[in-house]
């Protein structure tokens, strides 16, 4: 007869053992700074809004940002690499640091300093964003600025933002294969009007072998590839060296 | 045997004179439409065109069921949603759901009472009667429906359910509660109608976006009632890799697992038993659209494998793919 002995388990639900468990680390020392990276990690966005008020009191709104919004955001994209969180909970936090940010901001009576600009937009004909709004989330923690033209674009609107905000990467999303037909028009525009500004083309239906097919072309296959592709187009990495490092 | 017989033989548990091959999922391809002479957009709500767009399947590709209908609007719309049409540029595609959205969180979904005889859902049902007077017994009529918590994302917009999932989980209920009648009071009008098999596709039930623990507190009871309320077999569809949920999906009450290839078929086996059904075969995107017939055939191989016992394309075909990828599923199919 078989003896049990380790009764450890016994109250363990069979199927929890495909969900992975882990917990945000501590980013700041300091309590308040803590407590404001916290509610970045928990995605809460009524709760932040105090918290960063009383923190500006005797904080300076870089620190708040740097310190407490960015580096709870940085937290959070280490939990949904490490797959322990999942997509709802990256779109709460990113709303939540966007709470606190714009606080900061209200306080310093100007934006925040961003690295550089990245312009982001899903395919004409295709409402599916939720690739886009992680790239969004992404970058924004990462410090840079996010012009966000939304789900559906046309072509000639993501031209024309380039055109305008002269950002140093821009990307674009689609689900449908029948929607990124618009990547290799919006590359081919971009490059008459003289913008070597490196295109990352990802999303469900979106595979490498068609976005290198068109010049400016970089294939993303991961939303958190995002930040460091825009780290590099940032350094001036051109979207050739870009492509060979990224992609093939 | 014929091709509902060998289809009917999968689902029954008996030995089919060979491995049947059809869509969970969308198959039309512009290269059929031309075929079949029956074009988008009225494909999308037009009943005659519907039918004769989903023979094209059978006729033209030789798979073993016809399947109606091509977008993922039909309950949305009759719910109060506002179709996008499919044209961009000057190419017909699929329809989607525009912006904005009926309904908020704090709201009350309304299940109409004329629900059937809303928006496109009579087309719909025309497709499927002129089906069945066209087939008959000689093949399989798969009706599709959506699954509860993607009617719930197009009633809301995906990112405020999404935020939902954490925020106020129980605030979803009510929306899962419309989601389910709609698609079940559309299987059963399908089912009158014709259908053999009804196909739930479920797209945002996906761990690639929800978390796996609010599909097993939530979706996985909805769904459950709605394979309870369906009396045909039923084909359970969840895009992207499911391996974190499969084990919940073998509960549902679904006789047939979809799975695209990023799902595991091996442990889909093991978590859902020997009775789980499995459908699968190559991505639509990556390789059915863009690769070579020869590189189809090897990734249905490495399906069949894997443990797949109906070869189909991993999800919604992409409209552009060329017929002869299509045509290599069907001899990888009959080799088995």
């Amino acid at each position: 007869m078989k003896v049990l002995n380790d009764f450890s388990n016994v109250f363990k639900r069979y199927d929890l053992d495909l969900e992975k468990t882990g917990e945000a680390k501590t980013v700041s020392k300091d309590a308040v700074l803590q407590k404001i990276a916290k509610f970045v990690v928990e995605g809460d966005e009524d709760g932040i809004l105090p918290a960063v008020q009383a923190a500006l009191k005797d904080k300076s709104p870089l620190v708040v940002i740097n310190e407490a919004l960015i580096a709870g955001m940085n937290e959070v994209s280490r939990l949904w690499d490490d797959g322990v969180y999942f997509l709802p909970q990256v779109i709460l936090s990113s709303d939540a640091m966007n709470v606190g940010i714009a606080e900061c901001e209200k306080n310093m009576g100007k934006s925040m300093d961003r690295k550089g600009k990245v312009v982001t937009h899903t395919a004409e004909g295709d409402i599916h964003d939720i690739g886009q709004v992680i790239v969004n989330a992404l970058l924004n923690a990462n410090g840079f600025e996010v012009i966000d033209l939304g789900a559906d674009v046309p072509t000639d609107k993501v031209v024309a933002a380039c055109k305008e905000h002269r950002p140093v990467m821009v990307t674009g999303t689609a689900l449908m294969t029948t929607t990124m037909t618009a990547f290799p028009k919006i590359a081919h525009q971009l490059k008459k009007a003289g913008l070597e500004i490196p295109f990352i083309c990802g999303g469900g239906a979106v595979c490498e072998e068609y976005v290198t097919e068109y010049d400016l072309g970089i294939w993303g296959k991961e939303a958190s590839q995002s930040p460091g592709m825009a780290e590099d187009a940032l350094a001036g990495e051109s979207w050739e060296s870009m492509r060979s490092k990224w992609n093939g | 045997m014929n091709a509902k017989e060998r289809v009917m033989a999968v689902i029954n548990h008996q030995k089919p004179d060979r491995m049947p091959c059809f869509g969970a999922n969308s198959t039309v391809t512009y290269e059929q439409m031309d075929k079949v002479g029956a074009y988008w957009p009225d494909g999308h709500d037009k009943g005659e065109v519907m039918a004769k767009q989903a023979l094209a399947a059978y006729k033209v590709l030789g798979f073993d069921a016809v399947r109606v209908p091509f977008c993922q609007t039909f309950e949305a719309v009759a719910l109060g949603c506002k179709r996008k049409p499919g044209k961009i540029r000057d190419i017909e595609g699929i329809p989607g759901i525009d912006h904005p959205p009926p309904y908020k969180i704090d709201d009350t979904p309304v299940f109409p009472n004329d629900f059937l005889s809303r928006g496109f859902i009579p087309e719909l049902i025309k497709a499927v009667e002129i089906l069945k007077k066209e087939v008959g017994d000689e093949v399989a009529i798969v009706a599709g429906i959506i699954g509860p918590f993607t009617i719930a994302g197009s009633l809301l917009d995906s990112v405020p359910l999404l935020k939902a999932t954490f925020k106020a989980p129980e605030k979803m209920r009510p929306f899962l509660e419309v989601g389910e009648k709609a698609g079940t009071a559309l299987a059963k009008a399908l089912i009158d109608a014709g259908a053999d098999i009804i196909s739930i596709e479920d797209m945002t039930a996906s761990p690639e976006l929800i978390a796996p623990k609010t599909y097993r507190d939530y979706e996985l009871e909805y769904q459950r009632k709605q394979c309870d309320a369906i009396s045909v077999p039923k084909i359970l569809h969840i895009c992207g890799n499911v391996d974190a949920i499969i084990a919940w999906m073998g509960q549902t009450g679904a006789e047939i697992l979809s799975l695209e290839p990023k799902a595991s078929a091996k442990l889909a086996r093991e978590k859902c038993g020997a009775d789980a059904i499995l459908m699968g075969g190559v991505d639509t995107a990556t390789t059915l659209f863009m690769k070579d017939a020869e590189t189809v055939k090897q990734g249905c191989e490495e399906s069949v494998a894997d443990g797949i016992q109906i070869l189909a394309p991993g999800c919604a075909v992409a409209p552009g793919t060329p017929t002869e990828n299509l045509l290599a599923m069907v001899e990888i199919a009959k080799a088995h």
